[in-house]
This record gives C-alpha cells, structure tokens and sequence, in this order.
C-alpha cells in the first residue's frame, strides 16, 4: 500500500449531504434535536412523563442514558473511523492516529467508567482532563475521587498536558486522546470542508475560544475559594455554587452554557454546517490553553519552499478554518494555535508541500536551506 | 516615489496578479486595472481538475478572499483584449468597452490550448482542459453541471466573446447524446491528459487514454517509472493506448463526436478532451507591434521587457532564453509567479532581473507521488541512471542521474566529484524536498555521497515507513538510460556545470 497522496479522489461536493444544503440542515436538526432530548429529558418527563433514552438504556442494560450516549458515542466514531480511513487511510499517521483515538474512547470513555462502577470503584473518565472536564478540579470533586486518581488527575491537567503540548503540539490531546476530536475526526470527517477560512471566522474563534478559556479558570477559580471559604449561607457561595445543583449558579450556568450548550448541542450538532471542529475551534477551553503553549512550542508545519501551486487543498480540509494555503504559497513554515495536527492538510496536499513535524526552534535548519520559520 | 504611472495588467493569473499585488504594496496611489475575459477573481488553474471531480467548488480554488481587489484597490474589467494601439498607448477591447490607456503594461495573458490537427477536431463533444470555460464544459459533459455553484459572473463575458477565443464556452454533446457522456477519451499523454483521465475515473468512467509516445509522459520519466503508471491508471480501468497516432475524430451527421480513429484502428468515444500541449495566448496581439517569437510567445528580456520598454511580459505567454540556447516559454506555477514579481519590480523602476534556477517539480500522477530536479530524460552525452524499486509497504522508485566525473572540467575545487557526479534526481512514491536536491546538485556531490545522504532530503509525512535501500542496490552501477524508439538527440553536459 502506497503511504501518502489521496487515495483516488474525493467527490465531496457531489454527495448532496455533505453541501450545507437541506439534507445537511436535516442532519443538523436531527443531532440538535438529539442532543437536546439527552441533556433534558428530566424537564421533558416533567411535562410529558416519558423517558425514552433512559428506557432504553435500562433495557439494554447500560443503567442510566449516559452510558447509552457513551456507547452511541463509540458506535459514532467506530463508524466514521472506517469512513474515514476509507478515504484517507493510506496515510499511516491516520491510520495509528483514528486507531489510538477510537481506542482511547472505547477504552477510557466508555469500557472503563461503566465497568468500574461494577467492582466498587469510582466512574472515572481517565481521558478526560480539566479545563475540558470542567469540574475535575473542583474540590468537592477532587475530595470524592480516591487519591490516586486525584493525583492524576491533577497533574494529567496542569503538568503533563501543557508538558506534552510543548513537545508535540496539542495534537497529542486534541487528535490522538480527545473523545470530542475523535468525533469529529470520525463520524464527523465527511464536513470536514465545510469550517469557514475567512479572516472574520479567524477573528471570531480568537476572541470566543479565549472567552471561554477565561471563563473556565475563572469559575473553577472561584468554586476553590468558595470551598475554602466554607460558607454555605452566604451570597457569595449562593451566586458562585448554588444550594442545589441546579440553582442559577455561575457552575451551573457554565456547565449548561459551556457543557451542554457550546459543546454538544452546538459543537456536534452543526457538524453539517459549520464542520465537525465547532467547539474544538471556537469554544474548547482545553484547545485554547493548549494551543497557546503549542504556540510557543515545537510543534509546526514545515513548508517546503517554492513548491506550493495554490491548489487549496490544504486549506479546503482544513477542519480548523486554516488557511494553510496562505502560508504555503508564501514559502512560511508556520504554527497556528489552532492547529490540532490531524494531517490531513500535508496528506492531500498534492505536491507533498507541508510536513508536520516537531523540532527544536532553530536548530533543524542548520545545514539545510534558508526557510524562514514564521510564528504568526 | 516616482512619479504616478497608470499600470494596465491583462490576464487575472498568478503572474498577473502577483504584480498588481506587489505594485500595491509598494505604490498606494497609482492606478492599476486588471483585464480579464476568463474570470472575475484569480483562481488557480492548476486546481482545476479536482473542481471537476467535486473535491472542491469554484472558490475554493480561488487563493484569495474575494474581496481582495476592492481590498487593494485593483480596477477589474471583464473583457476581452482585442489587441494595443502602441501609439496612443492603449489597450483595445471588444464590446462597448472604451479603450483602456496605460503608461505601462503588463501582458500575462497566458497559454491556450494547442488544437488538434485532425479532422473533426471542432465537433461537439471535442474539448480541452485549460481554461475556466474548458472546466465548465467538462462539468457539463462528464456530470451534468458542476457540484456546487460556479463562480458568481462566470459567464459574463460571453456577450462580446468569440469562437476564437480560448474563453468562448464551447457548446456541449449534452443534448444530441441525450445524457453525459458514458465513453469519454483523453488524447495526449502528459500532465493535462492524466488529469482529465483522474476526473473520468473519478466519475466512474473507464475512459480511453491515446499516446503518441511509447510509455506516458517519456519527456519526463523513463520505462520503468512509466509502467508503474500505466499499472495503476488500468487497474482503475483506464484503456490505455500507447504509440496510438491519432488520424481522425470521427463525428456523426450532427457533427457530434461516435469515435477516434487511430493507425491501429476505431474507438468509439462520445467525449474527447484533447491535451497535447499549450501555446502562448498571443493571436489576439499579432498586429500590435510587440514583437512576437514565431512559435507565438513574447520575447522578453531578463527584467521582463518587452520590444517596447513600457510593455512587459510575464507567465507562460513569455519566452526567455533556456540553458540549451532555446528560447521556450516556461508554463508553471511558480516560474509564472516569480516572473511577475520581476515584471512589477521593473514597472517600479528597479533594476531586477529573472534569474532561472535549476529545473525542478512535482506532481501527483493518479495517487503516486512524483519529484523531479535538475537534468532528468535530457540524453546528456555520457549521462548514467542509478535505478532502485522499492517494493514494501511502500512503493517507491528513486531514479539518480550522473555523469562521469572524467567528463568534467579538473577545474573545480570541490571534495565530493569523485566518481559519479550527480545531475539529477526522478522520483516517484515518496517525497522529497527539492531544495536539498538541487543543492547536492550544485555542491557537485557525488553519487556515493548523495546515496549516503538521502534520507536528509526526504520529506514524507510522519510515521511513513522510512525508506532502506539494501547494500547490493547501494553498490550497483549506474547505466546507460534506456533508449527511446524516436532518436531523442542527445545534448552537450550544460556549460555552467
């Protein structure tokens, strides 16, 4: 099997559901309406006394509907796995790539949290790490969890996920472990296409996806002081935590807006629309902490210099908005902060202009030409 | 800042478009209009096959935001050049436009399609595939329209265009066939013919490919190279015809293309794309003055001027003189693009000159990777090929040409020119980075180094398996290059060696 180039051509904009026409408005309904109907049932069996998720997993024995929204999840992403490396699979990045994110789900995100219940233990999403998993550093949180998956869990999120984003880019984290980029990498890939490349999508993601960076240290920030500050009675604690769980809180809001809202109503609903990095792109907190240190780190796209035809194919798969072409024509080797390093862009590219690589700022140049190395 | 000069650039191209850009950034104030009949906003030809095949729409292909002229201030005019009145200093058009003045021009205006000689060349069903019009006309043909919206204005020129030109949207076979076509052909085996033939298979035809020569592409890569090619093109059901002469495009009462008859025999094809090269884009000119080279390109000097110092030439309609002592026009993209830059340079006053490197490019041929650099299929006397194919998980042929030291000048003081001298490098199944390549070549390494180097030229993505060349190929003899049937003259060993 040959490793690089397309394999045959794509003839994506002749599928009619892939074109963000009325059949990709349908899908996008359906995930929407999906979407909305797991994170509401409760109210909707208020009204209405039906739970047919909840049935359905309890019939099925996954014992509440998460586990069935797990084990959808992994079904999603075993499925579009095998769409994608239909389509791109001669490339072996992407095959041990969408091989180790489809296992890391199955294991991690699925097997592993419904069997530990079984013994005793703790449902522990071990590939999940905090600002993405907004709460496994609140302390209440961390206070339930058995040491050592406190330990981890810390430093998973503070040491060694900005530690690996240094090295290898956020790639590590957003293609090869996250379950959410595994989605849209899988089940997602056939609108790869579709995320906007315009400057004012650039500018838009800029602004929103550090928004809500922010706002995720500074929930978690102040629901640790109000844990230290061990005052249920006041205003401070009512605003900041709530009485109950769903209280209008600033933890309640951010995981309803943040949690439920951006990341699956939103991020896998418009899928169909807007491409599969929705959330990745322009909310993930996670994304947008790791891509700063990316910036700052090893991780780039090397352009081979003079070669580029301007073709756009690097920029239309770009499931990030990059405008890749842009740099390449310009003879840039470049990293973009959101950049999460799923190789598509070098593997259609087709006179093999563009690289991925990690190196050491500078020193890789030495003895070979003149190529600038552009942060932009 | 000198003083303010109205710049008229015809053709909306790279090379065109690269001047206006860099004339922006250096000249805020001065006028610059961009005539174009072909498009309203530059796209780049070379993506056009994959807009065809639906791998990406019309924009797509486009490598600016739209709003890039208003952006810069560039002027647009869709319309088509009818020639230039050199006294009054002006560029005619056809329909209602009033002429257009300039103080200096800039043709790059680029290639048309080389028509076909034969009879029944101009029968419905018989196109090229060069031109955005030629792009539309086999969406027509082969899908039944395109897979997305075309470019907004695509055809508003159509109104003053005509038969003659390059941009006149040929009528389809849609109609009398009754439905697109289901027997297509490709006549002409090079880098337009194997594109056209990705967009049949694409489709799902089984399209025939007729070639003059005796493997596909012989300018460019050698028996071997060639079959492994040819393979894959037939596994997905490509008839390929090699050393096929075509005598006659066989056409119906309605003047619609049934067949393509060759010296060895009919074939019936209801869809002919007729790629057999490229001239300069220059009839439209003939009688302005500039003077033109009799092969129809533009000759320029080295800071792209033409005859008439204010009128410059860059991109494919150009001709300049080769390292052989031809004068040719050089039809890529990035020749095209740094010939632009130069053109704007000297439009601005500078003293910039077109230096031409060592020859160099690549391209994917169906899924195979192709690079070439330096002096590859050009029969230098005394030249030699190191051949090795590797067949694992990946495939991949490595293709080193030399010369024997011995026939070199005792002159230089480089280390590495023992033995075999490397000239140039064919490559198919990896990637490799050119730059590194050509800098062996002009560092004079030798054989024996280059193979002890390799690997710092690849340039496959990661995790690709990397590439082991076993000791008993490492040790082989470079020969002689297999001989084409056609005496291919051979050529001196270039002087600047």
């Amino acid at each position: 099997m040959d490793q690089q180039g397309q394999n045959g051509l794509l003839t994506t904009y002749r599928e009619g559901w892939r074109k963000r026409g009325l059949s990709g408005i349908l899908i996008s309904l359906l995930l929407i309406g999906f979407y909305l109907f797991l994170y509401f049932e409760d109210k909707v069996h208020r009204y209405y006394h039906v739970r047919p998720l909840t049935d359905l997993a309890a019939s099925l024995g996954l014992r509440n509907r998460w586990y069935l929204y797990g084990f959808l999840y992994c079904a999603a992403m075993l499925f579009g796995a095998f769409y994608y490396l239909k389509r791109h699979g001669n490339s072996r990045y992407n095959r041990i790539r969408i091989s180790v994110n489809v296992a890391v789900q199955v294991m991690l995100g699925f097997l592993l949290p419904f069997i530990m219940p079984l013994f005793g233990g703790t449902e522990f999403y071990a590939s999940y790490f905090w600002p993405l998993k907004y709460d496994y550093l609140y302390p209440h949180t961390l206070q339930d969890l058995p040491l050592y998956l406190a330990v981890y869990t810390i430093a998973g999120s503070l040491i060694a996920a900005p530690l690996l984003a240094f090295f290898f880019g956020k790639r590590w984290y957003c293609s090869w472990v996250c379950g959410c980029g595994g989605l849209a990498n899988t089940f997602g890939d056939p609108w790869r296409h579709l995320s906007s490349k315009t400057t004012r999508s650039w500018r838009f993601e800029q602004v929103s996806v550090h928004t809500v960076m922010f706002l995720a240290i500074a929930s978690t920030a102040l629901i640790g002081l109000d844990y230290l500050m061990d005052n249920k009675s006041s205003a401070f604690h009512a605003v900041v935590s709530g009485n109950r769980w769903d209280d209008w809180s600033i933890k309640y809001v951010y995981g309803l807006g943040v949690g439920a809202i951006l990341s699956g109503v939103a991020g896998t609903g418009l899928y169909p629309l807007l491409g599969p990095r929705v959330w990745c792109r322009n909310f993930c907190p996670m994304a947008a902490m790791l891509g700063l240190i990316q910036k700052l780190g090893r991780y780039r796209i090397r352009v081979k210099p003079d070669m580029c035809i301007s073709c756009g194919n690097c920029s239309t798969y770009c499931e990030m908005g990059i405008d890749v072409r842009s740099y390449a024509q310009n003879n840039e080797s470049f990293t973009r902060a959101s950049c999460v390093g799923c190789g598509v862009c070098a593997h259609m590219c087709p006179r093999g202009v563009l690289k991925l690589e990690n190196v050491k700022p500078l020193a890789t140049e030495k003895g070979r030409q003149g190529l600038p190395i552009v942060h932009l | 800042m000198g003083p303010s000069s109205r710049i008229v650039i015809i053709g909306n191209g790279v090379a065109g478009m690269e001047a206006a850009l860099l004339i922006r950034a250096r000249e805020p104030q001065w006028p610059i209009t961009i005539i174009s009949e072909e498009s309203d906003h530059f796209f780049s030809r070379t993506a056009m096959m994959w807009v065809c095949c639906g791998q990406m729409n019309h924009q797509d292909i486009e490598p600016l935001q739209r709003d890039a002229y208003a952006n810069a201030n560039l002027t647009r005019i869709r319309a088509r050049a009818l020639g230039i009145d050199r006294s009054a200093q002006q560029v005619l058009l056809a329909g209602d436009h009033p002429p257009v003045p300039y103080d200096q021009l800039l043709i790059a205006c680029g290639s048309r399609p080389r028509p076909g000689p034969w009879k029944g060349s101009q029968a419905t069903g018989v196109g090229h595939f060069v031109t955005m019009q030629d792009l539309e006309w086999l969406e027509d043909e082969i899908h039944g329209g395109p897979a997305s919206t075309r470019a907004p204005r695509h055809d508003a020129h159509l109104r003053a265009s005509n038969p003659e030109s390059p941009y006149f949207k040929r009528g389809t076979a849609l109609e009398s066939r009754g439905s697109t076509s289901s027997q297509p052909a490709v006549i002409g085996g090079g880098l337009i013919g194997i594109e056209a033939i990705e967009i049949m298979v694409a489709a799902k035809r089984t399209p025939h490919f007729f070639i003059r020569d005796e493997w596909f592409w012989p300018i460019a890569l050698d028996t071997r190279e060639s079959r492994w090619i040819g393979e894959r093109m037939e596994q997905h059901g490509v008839q390929v015809h090699l050393e096929h002469e075509i005598e006659e495009l066989v056409t119906d009462d309605n003047h619609r293309l049934t067949g393509i008859r060759t010296n060895q025999g009919e074939f019936g094809a209801d869809l002919a794309v007729v790629a057999i090269g490229v001239m300069p884009n220059t009839d439209w000119m003939a009688n302005s003055g500039v003077e033109l080279h009799p092969r129809g390109g533009i000759p320029v000097n080295g800071s792209q001027a033409t005859n008439d110092p204010n009128i410059f030439a860059a991109g494919d309609c150009a001709v300049l003189p080769w390292w052989d002592g031809t004068q040719r026009p050089e039809q890529l993209w990035y020749t095209s693009r740094d010939q632009g830059r130069v053109a704007a340079r000297s439009m601005l006053g500078e003293k910039a000159t077109y230096q031409r490197g060592l020859w160099y490019n690549s391209a994917k041929l169906m899924d195979i990777e192709y690079t070439t650099a330096g002096f590859v299929n050009l029969n230098i006397t005394g030249e030699r090929n190191w051949y090795f194919e590797e067949q694992g998980s990946v495939r991949s042929t490595i293709r080193i040409v030399t010369l024997s030291a011995d026939d070199q000048d005792n002159g230089n003081q480089s280390d590495h020119n023992q033995g075999q001298r490397v000239i140039g490098f064919n490559m198919l199944g990896r990637r490799w980075d050119h730059s590194i390549l050509l800098q062996w070549i002009r560092e004079r390494r030798s054989l024996q180094w280059v193979l002890d180097h390799l690997k710092d030229a690849s340039f496959d993505t990661e995790l690709t398996p990397p590439l082991r060349i076993p000791k008993s190929a490492l040790q082989q003899e470079p020969i002689a290059a297999t001989a084409r049937k056609t005496n291919q003259p051979t050529i001196e060993p270039p002087t600047f060696f």
